[in-house]
């Protein structure tokens, strides 16, 4: 037992006076660090993948927001294709107003025309009063040259039984009667004058009874007229519900879509702070790629400097 | 304080040195074949004056392609100069000479700065040296030296990081990162199936990194290597951008001029508007340092190439030359704080 601790109290000196346990640590240190290394190439590696993953989502992203903007852009043209046709609707009310005015006027100027026929009408029946009473008189002409006329011929008679001193009477009485029967012939001439002013009255009239019935043929479209306008302008103001729907929509989507982007920049904003960390981080990986090699210059000293203290080339 | 800039187009170390009293810290630029001789001619002429030195080009209106430049800082900084070694392996052995350094220096992150040269495994070293200066929020620039050697103090080092902390006595310093380079497309890989040591960039995404890089850009194999001009690699790290250019195709993978590690993330580059970014550099520089002491700076191989193919390079120097006393090194890689970097300019603005 005292010689086996002899033995190992004398193994022991010799350890003691050894620079191989340096040595140990400093060949262990050397094989953690470069294990170190290797996991740090693997981790470099990684954290390189990361990123170059990273850019790819930010790609994909800005490609995604570039999309995005296209849409806003769309909506924006639907907007403004509305506003058009607000504007559209715009014109064709005021085209509406424009020729509801015109028909006003032009009903105005019916109602003109209506008077016009009305006063026609009036002074008509008056020309057939006076037309009548012209025949009446005309009568009474033809009556009294008729009474005349016998009165001519009881004259001649008279002056016949008179004699000679009657032949001037009857003379006389030739001549009454002749313009009796002239004044006769007159009146007829007169009357058939009368007659054709009459026909061509009552033709006139004909004439303005087409025209009236005409006129309010006219009347009653430009009254339907007026309802297709009124329908227009309700149309149109059905349009411009639509329009205001399809606004209304639009800007609902356009305040989704930018609640959307506002979404992907924040994303965005997050996805280059993960950019920025991984570059740090990569940063950092090169700084320590600079101290392992400090490192493994410092360790590899080591050995050498072992071998020279112990006297071994 | 002030900055000489001194050089010989023929190596003369003396030539380069004409005009250079009392000298508080100095920055040999030398070339390969006499590397060691400026090195110990330099400690001669000022011993125990703080220095750092490699091999490479320096330039301040001119290019000095194969000969020998000396910047250095006189009239009110305090300096100290070092080196940290064996940094393909362990640099942080020799921690404590920086942390002794930075002790003695004094400073603050506003007055004093980190210059380094160093000679390879720049990210094991920035990560090393920055653990110390980060402590005190100290910013460091500076870049990797041609052929594997770097001097401090005198002596010649392989395998090794020299380093000087300036302060500057009579007002502020800041350092500065130029990226000619934006972002092509939205491309975004994971690095994996790396080999740190060689600066292997295996997959990118779990595809073929050289496969990935051809179908992107439409182009052969051998078009890969003259791309890296118009379309380096971006390393990202937090808001920054580190430039990572393409060295060679390695089978189907791609050999890098900077370390790639597993888990990195990286971006594909492409050559911006370099003119009006340098002047916007330049007008930044103005803005912030209304009065400027000096200005140091380290500029890429490959954006001397880019430059001078273009026809740029001394237009360049010209306008940086309008901030004032400007002069620097041309670099294999650029250092901006614990970042090793390509196709970069970094520079060190003294008040």
């Amino acid at each position: 037992m005292l010689f086996r601790k002899n033995k190992q109290s004398g193994s022991q000196v010799q350890e003691e006076k050894s620079l191989y346990p340096v040595l140990h640590v400093a060949d262990s240190l050397k094989a953690y660090q470069r294990e170190l290394v290797k996991k740090e190439v693997a981790s470099l590696g990684e954290l390189s993948r990361v990123g170059d993953s990273f850019s790819g989502v930010l790609k994909e992203g800005d490609h995604f927001q570039a999309k995005l903007q296209d849409l806003g852009d769309s909506f924006s043209n639907i907007s403004k294709t509305a506003g058009q046709f607000g504007e559209v609707r715009g014109e064709i009310g005021q085209s509406v107003s424009e020729a509801r005015g015109q028909m006003v006027a032009l009903e105005e100027t019916f109602t003109q025309v209506q008077k016009s026929y009305d006063a026609m009408t009036e002074t008509f029946s008056n020309l057939e009063a006076a037309i009548k009473e012209i025949q009446q008189s005309l009568g009474k002409i033809v009556s009294i040259a008729e009474q005349t006329n016998i009165l001519a011929i009881n004259a001649s008679i008279e002056a016949a039984r008179a004699g000679a001193e009657g032949r001037s009477f009857a003379v006389v009485a030739a001549q009454v009667k002749e313009l009796a029967g002239e004044i006769k012939e007159l009146a007829g001439e007169v009357e058939g004058s009368v007659t054709d002013v009459e026909t061509r009255a009552n033709q006139l009239n004909q004439n303005m009874g087409d025209s009236q019935q005409s006129l309010d043929q006219s009347t009653s479209i430009v009254s339907r007229t007026e309802e297709s306008f009124e329908k227009i302008i309700a149309v149109s103001e059905g349009a411009m519900s639509v329009q205001n729907e399809i606004a209304g929509v639009i800007s609902v989507s356009q305040q989704e879509l930018s609640a959307l982007r506002q979404f992907f920049d924040r994303i965005k904003d997050q996805y280059q702070e993960v950019v920025k960390h991984i570059g740090s981080a990569s940063r950092l990986g090169t700084t320590k790629s600079a101290m392992f090699e400090d490192m493994d210059n410092m360790i590899s000293q080591i050995p050498p400097l072992i071998k020279d203290f112990e006297g071994k080339p | 304080m002030k900055q000489f800039f001194g050089m010989s187009q023929r190596g003369s170390l003396d030539e380069a040195l004409q005009g250079l009293h009392q000298p508080q810290f100095i920055m040999l630029l030398s070339n390969n074949d006499q590397f060691e001789a400026h090195v110990a001619a330099l400690e001669k002429r000022f011993p125990g004056v703080p220095s750092i030195g490699c091999i490479g080009m320096s330039y301040q209106t001119g290019i000095v392609e194969k000969g020998v430049g000396i910047i250095a800082f006189y009239d009110g900084v305090t300096a100290a100069a070092n080196v940290l070694e064996q940094i393909s392996k362990m640099p942080v052995r020799y921690i404590q000479r920086l942390e002794q350094d930075m002790q003695a220096v004094g400073g603050s992150s506003n007055d004093t700065v980190c210059i380094d040269f160093c000679s390879g495994n720049d990210a094991c070293v920035l990560t090393t040296i920055y653990t110390v200066l980060s402590k005190r929020g100290i910013s460091l620039m500076g870049g990797t030296g041609d052929q594997g050697r770097v001097s401090a103090n005198g002596r010649v080092y392989q395998d090794a990081v020299a380093y000087g902390l300036i302060r500057n006595q009579n007002g502020r310093v800041k350092t500065y990162k130029e990226n000619i380079y934006h972002q092509l497309g939205d491309y975004r890989f994971i690095a994996s199936d790396t080999d740190r040591a060689n600066y292997i960039l295996g997959s990118l995404n779990g595809k073929s990194a050289k496969q990935v890089y051809k179908d992107i850009l439409h182009v052969t194999d051998e078009e890969i290597l003259t791309r890296t001009f118009q379309n380096p690699f971006g390393k990202l790290n937090g808001d920054d951008t580190c430039i990572i250019s393409i060295k060679e195709v390695h089978g189907n993978a791609l050999a890098c001029f900077r370390q790639v590690n597993d888990s990195d993330v990286l971006i594909l580059l492409e050559l911006g508007d370099y003119q009006a970014i340098v002047q916007e550099t330049i007008r930044q520089i103005k803005q912030d340092f209304p009065r400027r002491s000096a200005i140091f700076s380290v500029n890429c191989l490959f954006r001397y190439k880019l430059f001078s193919e273009h026809g740029y390079m001394q237009s360049y120097l010209r306008d940086m030359s309008a901030l004032g006393n400007h002069a620097g090194f041309v670099g294999y890689g650029e250092h901006y704080n614990n970042r090793f970097v390509n196709q970069s300019m970094t520079c060190v603005v003294f008040e």
